[in-house]
């Protein structure tokens, strides 16, 4: 019997978590820890021992305390195989929607915001797999959620939601502030504008922005004005602004298409933007370039 | 009254300012642009963005209030060297530009060192020999990319002459740009065609050469309008950053020297000589037409320190460097000069000037049981200074120095500023103006428009507010950790590369 099917509870009223397991392993198993896709928005605590895995062809140790986030399309296991001595347990939530393609909703039962989500989701995207170092309060929330689905007391479905939210959120925090600590701001903000380039088309908040850098958006707005001259939008729209002029001169593509793909809601919202820049429309500008 | 607006286009940011007639700072407007790594030797930047951010900062300053007041009567532009844009034919960049930290052109650089053509190019353009010079960079395409790209390539030109392209549609580089090229003849102001041949191209895939106070450029209509400008006010060229910083430091006759501590760092000295080095370790660039700026470029500067600070600073303060480093700078004052016997050499980067050897790596060496943590901050700012000083040793075998300007955003925090004196034994001068390039660029054009008969007259104007004094008893001790510093540079390099095959 291959442990990777050893669900501890039977997890019909929670639809949405696909596997809840706590494993121990008393002597090291061959064969039974492959390289392999396992599905779902996953989290991985390790509880005991050492563990050396591949995870998406990277090699990491992993030692108690450590937390490891994989979004569904990620692979993970040992590169012999092998199943080290130790204990870890894992939760494994399946999500209503989210695919390299498709935005995170996580379903019904979640009481964070659809933006919120959304955001998530691009920050799984685009920093998972990822290893949190010794992060024991996910540890102890996923025990938590354990005994909440045992003892099955007084509203524990809610209880349980609850604790997956809380789960989430403190992971996201984490990962913003892991990702800044001892980094100085401006590598903070050239990651920042990574993800905005990666996805120009998304209509960013500055809240959003903020959250990326693990600030609250007051800070952030002052931050990024004393760093790089502009305010977070205006700064979003200089780097759209710069695609759009690429575009236009490079490609073909209408208009419209230019402006939909750099993140304006319409062509002649991208039009008055660009002028207001660039002192040209595209138009003018396209033409410009092609004399 | 009239206003001078200069526009000095670095490597992280723009940097817009406005100077009165007698070249004070009235006010400034800034923007900052990434630069890319797409592999890890690439160092690249979008040329639209920059250029975006030039607009950005130009219409802020000058739609602002201030202008109301001061009427802007001249643009100069200022740049940072070593940037390569190729564009077609319609003057669209076909890739993004590889900017000075890019390494991509290794292998074809050390190819070249140390064979004849390597000599004769040096001597002919002064740019040392290393993949920062577009030369290098020029000759990588060519080698790397197929031949029916390479041919589509109208022209390569700087950032700097992107951005003015943009502004007026002309194609045309100052002669001090060009002359950090490495294929640019700093004895006739010509391009140079032994190099043009190394590289591949004809000297009509490069811009025309104009001095650097050429103003015949003329701003599209959109953009006098866009920057509410009169079509009287001037467009002046410019120069390159490095030797506007040394007009900005008063520094363009022989005597005095700059040192620059920014992220990186240089060591400058000007004359009407080009100082000719037969190891190749100095650059010689053109200010003016009678000018050479020449000096060494380090480039482990702050930003080993700032490394420093992330690994090693205290924990717990979010996000913020400044304070950090000035935390750690107080624990540093309490060690007496010499960090207890410890040395540290900052070769974290590799290093340009002296050593030209990119596989030197950093080590701290001489550490006892009783060092603690500020022993090792005062051994980092120390080792980063002693680096400074193996560039001015040498330079001194060349000119006389009696006085330093420091300036950019380590230089001048007191203890670099002391530990500098302290070592190469001289009075350290801090001036009025912050950012020497910016106000190079305001001297440029108020000897063009008559203010000044000529530049040595505007480099006068520029004042010291500080200064430090050598103390002599750490001048004495500093000197003998200059010469183990310098005999473990060269003594390691063979281990160097042994570390860097490890790495």
């Amino acid at each position: 019997m291959s442990l990777l099917n050893w669900p501890i509870f039977s997890m019909t009223e929670f639809r949405h978590i696909k596997e809840l397991i706590r494993l121990k392993n008393p002597t090291v198993r061959l064969d039974e820890w492959p390289v392999r896709v396992r599905g779902g928005l996953q989290i991985v605590c390790i509880l005991e021992g050492k563990f050396e895995w591949l995870i998406e062809h990277q090699r990491h140790v992993l030692y108690p305390n450590d937390v490891v986030v994989l979004c569904p399309w990620h692979g993970y296991g040992s590169p012999t195989n092998t199943l080290e001595i130790g204990s870890l347990a894992w939760l494994t939530i399946e999500p209503a929607s989210f695919e390299p393609s498709k935005e995170l909703f996580l379903g019904e039962w979640s009481a964070i915001a659809e933006a919120e989500q959304k955001l998530m989701g691009r920050l799984f995207m685009t920093q998972a797999p990822m290893v949190l170092n010794n992060f024991k309060w996910v540890c102890d929330l996923l025990q938590r959620i354990e005994t909440e689905v045992k003892q099955a007391e007084f509203a524990y479905q809610t209880r349980v939601n609850q604790l997956l939210d809380e789960l989430l959120v403190t992971i996201v925090r984490q990962l913003s502030q892991q990702q800044n600590q001892r980094r100085d701001f401006p590598q903070a903000f050239a990651q920042l504008e990574q993800l905005l380039r990666n996805s120009l088309d998304h209509p960013w908040t500055v809240e959003e922005m903020a959250a990326v850098v693990g600030l609250g958006s007051t800070a952030f707005t002052e931050k990024v004005k004393s760093f790089s001259g502009f305010s977070p939008l205006n700064y979003l729209i200089n780097i759209r602004i710069a695609e759009a002029m690429k575009q236009l001169r490079q490609t073909a593509k209408s208009l419209t298409d230019i402006a939909l793909d750099t993140g304006f809601y319409s062509s002649q919202h991208f039009s008055t933007t660009f002028k207001k820049l660039t002192g040209y429309t595209p138009g003018q500008f396209r033409k410009r370039g092609t004399q | 009254m009239d206003c001078i607006v200069t526009i000095d286009i670095g490597t992280t940011k723009v940097k817009v300012s406005a100077f009165d007639q007698a070249a004070n700072l009235i006010g400034w407007r800034q923007g900052t642009y990434p630069t890319f790594h797409p592999q890890p030797n690439y160092s690249e930047q979008d040329p639209e963005q920059i250029f975006l951010t030039v607009l950005y900062a130009l219409k802020s300053l000058l739609n602002d209030e201030l202008t109301k007041k001061h009427k802007p009567v001249a643009l100069v532009f200022g740049a940072s060297m070593h940037s390569v844009l190729p564009i077609d034919k319609q003057g669209v960049p076909l890739r993004n530009a590889v900017i000075w930290a890019d390494n991509r052109g290794r292998d074809e650089a050390n190819a070249l060192k140390n064979s004849d053509e390597c000599r004769l190019i040096y001597e002919q353009t002064g740019t040392p020999v290393h993949p920062m010079s577009p030369l290098i960079k020029i000759r990588w395409f060519r080698t790397h990319t197929p031949a029916t790209w390479f041919e589509k390539v109208y022209k390569f030109i700087s950032i700097k002459e992107y951005i003015i392209y943009q502004l007026t549609g002309q194609l045309v580089v100052d002669q001090s740009i060009a002359s950090s090229t490495g294929l640019f003849n700093i004895h006739t102001h010509q391009w140079e065609e032994r190099a043009l041949n190394y590289a591949g191209i004809q000297p009509h895939q490069l811009s025309e050469l104009v001095p650097i106070d050429y103003s015949e450029l003329k701003l599209k209509k959109e953009y006098v309008r866009l920057f509410r400008l009169t079509s009287a006010a001037k467009l002046i060229i410019g120069a390159s950053d490095g030797c506007f910083a040394t007009l900005g430091a008063g520094v363009v006759t022989e005597g005095d020297a700059t040192i620059t501590i920014g992220s990186s760092g240089a060591m400058r000295v000007a004359g009407k000589q080009v100082i000719k080095d037969p190891k190749q370790r100095f650059f010689n660039y053109l200010l003016n037409e009678g000018t050479y700026i020449s000096g060494g470029p380090t480039n482990n500067g702050g930003v080993v320190f700032e490394w420093f600070v992330q690994q090693f600073g205290a924990s717990g303060i979010h996000l913020d460097l400044e304070y950090t480093v000035n935390q750690l700078l107080i624990e540093a004052e309490r060690v007496p000069a010499g960090a207890g016997g410890m040395l540290f050499l900052p070769y974290l980067l590799g290093e340009r000037a002296p050593l030209w050897n990119a596989n030197a790596r950093g080590a701290y060496i001489g550490v006892n049981i009783t060092h603690e943590r500020r022993h090792f901050i005062r051994a980092t700012v120390e080792g980063i200074i002693y680096e400074m000083h193996s560039i001015g040793k040498l330079l001194q075998q060349y000119r006389s120095i009696q006085n330093l300007y420091i300036n950019g955003t380590y230089a001048t925090l007191p203890l670099f500023a002391q530990v500098l004196s302290d070592v190469f034994g001289k009075k350290v001068y801090v001036n009025d103006k912050h950012d020497s390039a910016s106000a190079g660029a305001a001297l440029l054009a108020l000897t063009h428009l008559g203010v000044y008969p000529d530049l040595e007259a505007a480099a006068k104007t520029i004042r010291s507010v500080e200064s430090y004094q050598p103390n002599p008893v750490n001048h004495e001790r500093y000197a003998r950790f200059t010469e183990i510093f310098d005999r473990l540079s060269q003594k390691l390099a063979e281990d160097f590369d042994a570390l860097v095959a490890l790495q």
